[in-house]
């Protein structure tokens, strides 16, 4: 069958970005292991990484849970990060499965992103610490002076 | 009164489900989703809306329901 255009167009990459929960019974020096267990996924199924953010302590709005061989983790925070790449949407169902199976990793979101990124949690934390600075202390109003009254001037009182 | 498109207003082209502040502007007290009427914002926009606060709620950034 002869490669027509919409057959090179589902060959072509997308960029897709995964979101990923760790575990926080994780030791904080061990998250560039998880990191780079994604990040070798991603690699082997022939996808190229574009951005990513490391992980953080991040409360959950929620408890979740997840069974790990005979242990039950229940959690109420977990390491948040994220990893955009490029990648064929063949492989992309085999990127999502295989970073599911990590034993760390609690859960994952895999979404189809445009290339430029817009938003980072680290611009978000800067951009909330500066409005709480500027609510705290507000820049302070310039007081004009008085205009001092007009004085007549002075010459000579015609009666 | 017709309502400001707070993310045309923004200049906010992509819904963003990590962009928690954002997204709970459109959340009710309740934390369901705002309807278009009180959302304001345009039906393809709404739907983006809608998407990005399902993902956050799915990662734990946004509560499903809160009392």
């Amino acid at each position: 069958m002869p490669i027509t255009e919409d057959h090179q167009e589902i060959r072509d990459a997308v960029v897709y970005e995964v979101g990923y929960l760790v575990l926080p019974s994780v030791p904080e020096e061990n998250l560039p292991k998880v990191v780079s267990s994604i990040v070798s996924i991603i690699e082997k199924a022939g996808g190229t990484t574009l951005d990513s953010e490391d992980p953080f302590l991040e409360e959950l709005a929620y408890s979740m849970s997840k069974v790990v061989g005979a242990r039950k983790y229940v959690v109420d925070d977990a390491y948040i990060g994220w990893m955009k790449f490029e990648a064929t949407p063949d492989v992309v169902e085999g990127i999502k499965n295989s970073v599911d199976k990590i034993e760390e990793v609690l859960r994952t979101l895999l979404i189809k992103v445009p290339r430029e990124t817009s938003f980072t949690f680290e611009g978000a934390r800067k951009a909330r610490a500066e409005k709480e600075e500027a609510l705290n202390n507000p820049v302070p109003e310039v007081v004009e002076a008085p205009l001092e009254p007009e004085v007549a001037p002075a010459g000579p009182v015609v009666e | 009164m017709k309502k400001v498109d707070y993310l045309k207003d923004h200049h906010i082209e992509y819904v963003d489900y990590k962009d928690v502040d954002t997204l709970k502007k459109f959340l009710t007290p309740h934390a369901r989703i705002q309807n278009k009427k009180r959302s304001g914002v345009g039906a393809k926009s709404q739907r983006a809306l809608s998407m990005a606060i399902k993902r956050a709620r799915f990662m734990g950034l946004l509560p499903y329901i809160t009392r």
